[in-house]
């Protein structure tokens, strides 16, 4: 993505807490499977997610290759990678943000005939489109919710096998298209289909901050900006360089993190309580959970984290009817919590839940 | 802009003080980002924005640019001025006003394939669009609220970030576009998309002048001007080249001008205090504060700039009270409270307590002395679908599916993908077209590079938003307050919402009471707003009946206008008992009249009667029979054994 003007740093972004480790965790773990940011005009939501480009670490990609497949997973590569295996160069590169405009056409997202190359050559070959490039990246869309069905349509297909298979204007190919997907939106302009909604990992909903003082602290850090980028952001390159080095500690530290039997039927517990459709809310929890640890240098994923992840996990899974206020039960999470932790049931705490349970329907 | 028109002189226009202030401010500091004027028909309006123009001081471009690249600011540059060799060629250019037509289409303004390169040379090559053109200069689109809605989303999405990413029609382009929009529209025809209206900067609430001095001053402005423009326009070069002047100090000054904390604490505190959504209202502000310092030649920031600021930023940012007439005003006492309040260092933040959860109704007494009761809404119910299968029959519309966007045929819509036409007609894509030719081209001979045959032609299959507009026009008098009869109404309203969320429908909310009817909600395809804006309506006064009617009249009239598949459909919830008319007949026969017309007009509609009580005076039926409305019981709709009423009315 080309960048006309100067990014706002990610650690200038003043309070909004919840987004910003949503984000991370992405960044730390792309299996998270992307994020929804839901929230009133004006609260940052581009801003993070374009700022988060600067923040991405690098990973091994096949050279030359366009697709950027990982040489590490053999059963992955695209065609033309298959093809030369064994003989692949490999590379660094930091995994990019490719933003999906609102006004995109079929023909540029899943990709089309090569012009050009049909007219001097007369021959037919696959010009990929933005499917293609997102794959092992982050595919950005701003105001998703004003996307063309038709579009949306497109994208969930390939969510859904982490591959793009295009059959058009006789052009037949496959490429692997696996990406994370972020989005952001604002409810007043309208809901995500569900189908759409379920591909977010994670979901936050945020809202402008209330407080005086930290609202002064947004105005000012945002004068100082403007009035000189460079300088600005040369005043956060530190914290921006603690923090990507971070991201790079959490990714190291990752796959040595342990979920024990007790957290997992916890995540489970949680997931049965709290109603949730199929088991994707639980794996993607456990993995949340997970990165939440690493992140935080832990080998071993407690209880915080469980709480942490599931506030992140759920909100946007819960079967909610329309216009229930969707702001997740923390005190029902809090019980499951309870309740798993206690292994020899307590019937009075199993008494307790069933009140609060039929009580939650009387709103 | 065109420059073949003369333009009347900015300094000539009469009055409008507050309008021409926040094209000035725009002027000195662009960062401000536009604004949007909301007035009657004829006040000068479109006048001022081409007038600015002329006013607006002279800026650096690279030389044969076509989005006008600032040589200075090299991260900015396009890629073509990236790829030619330093140093890039200047000249100093002013400052242009691009107009975008409300009929413009989405390919004219992101931009699209150049066709005659392509046919020509075979080659691709991106033809600008509008948003190219207005990189670096003012955007101007009149009668902003008319524009299609998916014209708005690729607005939107440049607007956020001054970049406008072309992915279409073969295409892959990016280039910078940042502008300052100005938008001018007329209120009566309908509101903004809230998102839209946030992009905006400042916001002024124009009218026509009451003086008759004034109004004279303007016709005979007026009449010399078209009588000898180059004369008038000569006569007003002074005053115009002191604004020019005035403009270029305050734009030096600009960089000196500051704000001390309290002064920003101010603007946080008005910010929050006015409810305002997320935290853009805050930077314009301060923006617009300086800005006005800069202006008076001042360098730091004082009180009344401030105030002067939160009129400008704030007037289209609150978040409304619903019903309440003498807004202006209590807005006003409310940015002196919390100026008072910031200044007064013990700021303990009053918690406005407000929890619409509450069941008890609220009581409070506006200032025109009537007594409004807020109460909660009643439960929701499942609908009776039986009964609702009736509600919706009242559109002999039959559906696809369930409201989604569905492919259109006509012109207008989202380009999302091309076909082979059944038969050849005028929309054409032309990047599928070429892409099918391309193959064969060594077989064909003709004298342009490409050779298009027959079949290969290609239609463009365009999207839009299809589906129903509901207008829910409520009656909020105070009849309706009697034995918690709102409750009732509001679950009833609430359950058919969540029926309209479900369908993917457009909602509205038009509320009548005490002598008047508004606009509560415009249609809109979030009905989670309507529920907020329903919750908490306020109950009481006068029953304007006919007013309301006509108001829903108006909003669905325009609705189709915009939007020429929409599928408008009127839910009424009142007793009937009109007791405010519009003119001289009784209040009912008013009614009537305007029941008469929606039923000329074609709109669908469905009367859902509240009368209870032992005497029953039946004016809601009577009012559907007008309208050709079906008619329903409030009762109905939640009764379970309803199968035979439901029969009784359908025969």
């Amino acid at each position: 993505m080309q960048q006309f003007e100067e990014i706002y740093p990610f650690s200038a972004i003043v309070g909004q807490e919840q987004m910003k480790k949503a984000l991370l965790l992405n960044a730390i773990n792309p299996k998270i499977g992307g994020v929804l940011i839901k929230g009133e005009k004006g609260t940052a939501k581009s801003t993070a997610a374009r700022a988060l480009a600067h923040l991405l670490p690098d990973r091994l990609v096949v050279d030359g290759c366009i697709f950027g497949c990982d040489p590490a997973d053999k059963k992955g590569l695209c065609l033309d990678c298959q093809k030369h295996i064994g003989e692949l160069k490999t590379k660094k590169a930091p995994m990019r943000v490719i933003e999906l405009p609102i006004s995109a056409t079929e023909d540029k997202v899943v990709g089309s005939l090569d012009i050009e190359h049909a007219l001097k050559k007369g021959e037919k070959k696959f010009e990929p489109g933005i499917l293609a490039q997102a794959n092992r990246n982050i595919l950005y869309v701003d105001e998703v919710n004003l996307l063309n069905d038709h579009i949306v349509d497109v994208l969930l297909d390939a969510a859904a096998m982490g591959m793009n298979f295009i059959e058009r204007e006789g052009v037949s190919y496959a490429h692997p298209s696996a990406f994370i997907l972020i989005g952001t939106m604002n409810p007043e302009e309208g809901e995500l289909r569900p189908q759409l909604l379920d591909r977010f990992g994670l979901c936050v909903e945020i809202e402008g901050i209330h407080d005086a003082k930290t609202r002064v602290e947004v105005i000012r850090r945002r004068r100082k900006y403007e009035a000189g980028p460079e300088a600005f952001l040369c005043e956060w390159r530190e914290s921006e360089q603690e923090l990507r080095e971070r991201i790079v500690r959490a990714q190291v530290l990752l796959p040595q993190v342990t979920v024990s039997d007790d957290m997992l039927m916890m995540i489970a517990q949680i997931c049965i309580d709290m109603a949730v459709d199929g088991h994707r809310a639980d794996i993607t929890m456990m993995k949340t959970a997970a990165t939440i640890a690493a992140y935080h240098g832990r080998t071993s994923v407690g209880v915080d984290d469980v709480k942490d992840a599931a506030g992140l996990v759920l909100s946007h899974r819960m079967r909610r009817k329309p216009f229930s206020e969707q702001q997740m039960d923390r005190q029902k999470v809090a019980q499951s919590i309870q309740k798993s932790q206690g292994s020899s049931a307590q019937p009075a705490m199993a008494h307790e839940h069933t009140h609060m349970h039929t009580h939650d329907h009387q709103h | 802009m065109d420059h073949f028109a003369e333009v009347y002189p900015f300094s000539a226009i009469v009055g409008q003080d507050l309008m021409k202030k926040a094209l000035l401010l725009n002027a000195v500091n662009p960062k401000i980002g536009g604004f949007l004027i909301r007035g009657e028909k004829g006040t000068a309006k479109s006048t001022a924005a081409r007038a600015l123009a002329r006013l607006l001081p002279e800026k650096q471009v690279v030389d044969g640019c076509i989005f006008g690249c600032d040589p200075a600011d090299r991260k900015g540059l396009c890629s073509e001025c990236l790829a030619r060799p330093a140093p890039l060629p200047v000249r100093s250019t002013r400052m242009q006003v691009v107009e975008l037509p409300v009929s413009a289409t989405e390919d004219k303004v992101v931009g699209s394939l150049d066709i005659e390169q392509a046919l020509k040379c075979g080659e691709r090559k991106f033809e600008p669009g509008v948003l190219a053109r207005a990189h670096r200069n003012i955007l101007y689109i009149d009668e902003v609220n008319l524009l299609n809605d998916h014209i708005v989303d690729v607005l939107l999405d440049a607007a956020a970030m001054g970049v406008n990413i072309v992915e279409r029609e073969g295409i892959s382009y990016t280039h910078p576009a940042a502008f300052i929009l100005i938008g001018s529209m007329n209120p009566e025809e309908g509101d903004l998309r809230p998102q839209l209206l946030d992009r905006f900067g400042l916001c002024v609430n124009i009218e026509g002048d009451k003086e008759a001095d004034t109004r004279v001053e303007i016709i005979k402005r007026r009449r010399e001007y078209e009588h000898a423009p180059d004369a008038f326009i000569l006569s007003w070069q002074a005053q115009e080249e002191r604004l020019r002047e005035c403009i270029r100090k305050a734009k030096d000054l600009l960089p000196e001008v500051s704000a001390s904390e309290e002064i920003l604490t101010m603007i946080a505190q008005i910010c929050i205090d006015m409810a305002v959504d997320g935290h853009r209202a805050d930077i314009v502000m301060l923006r617009t504060a300086l800005t006005i310092a800069a202006y008076n030649g001042r360098t730091a920031v004082t009180e009344d700039d401030v105030r002067e600021a939160a009129e400008l930023v704030l007037s289209h940012r609150s978040r409304r009270q619903p019903l309440s007439e003498q807004q202006q005003q209590t807005d006003k006492d409310k940015v002196e409270q919390s100026i008072q309040k910031s200044q007064n260092e013990k700021n303990q933040p009053e918690q406005q307590q407000q929890n619409p959860e509450n069941q008890k109704p609220k009581e409070n007494t506006t200032p025109d002395g009537s007594t409004t009761t807020q109460f909660a809404e009643g439960k929701s119910f499942k609908l009776n679908q039986k009964t609702l299968a009736t509600a919706r029959r009242i559109d002999s519309f039959k559906r696809e599916g369930s409201g989604r966007r569905s492919v259109t045929e006509s012109r207008d819509g989202k380009y999302v993908r091309s076909r082979i036409p059944k038969t050849i007609g005028p929309d054409i894509a032309l990047d599928a077209t070429i892409r099918a030719a391309a193959p064969h081209q060594k077989g064909r001979i003709g004298s342009l590079a490409v050779t298009i045959e027959t079949s290969d032609l290609r239609e463009k299959v365009r999207e839009r938003k299809m589906g129903n507009t509901v207008l829910f026009v409520v009656d909020a008098s105070g009849s309706m307050g009697a034995q918690q009869r709102m409750t009732a109404v509001k679950g009833a309203i609430l359950s058919l919402l969540i029926d309209a969320y479900q369908k993917r429908d457009r909602v509205g909310l038009v509320v009548f009471r005490g002598n008047s009817a508004e606009v509560l909600l415009p249609p809109t395809s979030s009905v989670e707003l309507a529920r907020k804006y329903m919750q908490q309506l306020p109950v009481g006064g006068k029953t304007p009946l006919a007013q309301g009617l006509l108001k829903a009249l108006e909003v669905l009239l325009r609705e189709k206008m915009i939007n020429k598949h929409t599928l408008p459909r009127l839910i009424l919830i009142s007793d009937g008992k009109a007791n405010v008319g519009t003119g001289t007949g009784s209040p009912l026969d008013d009614a009537k009249v305007m029941a008469a017309r929606i039923r000329d007009e074609g709109i669908s509609s469905l009367v859902i009667d509240s009368e209870s009580g032992y005497i029953a005076f039946g004016l809601a039926q009577t009012l559907a029979v007008e309208m050709g409305a079906k008619y329903l019981k409030l009762e109905d709709l939640q009764a379970d054994q309803i199968a035979d009423i439901v029969k009784g009315i359908q025969a």
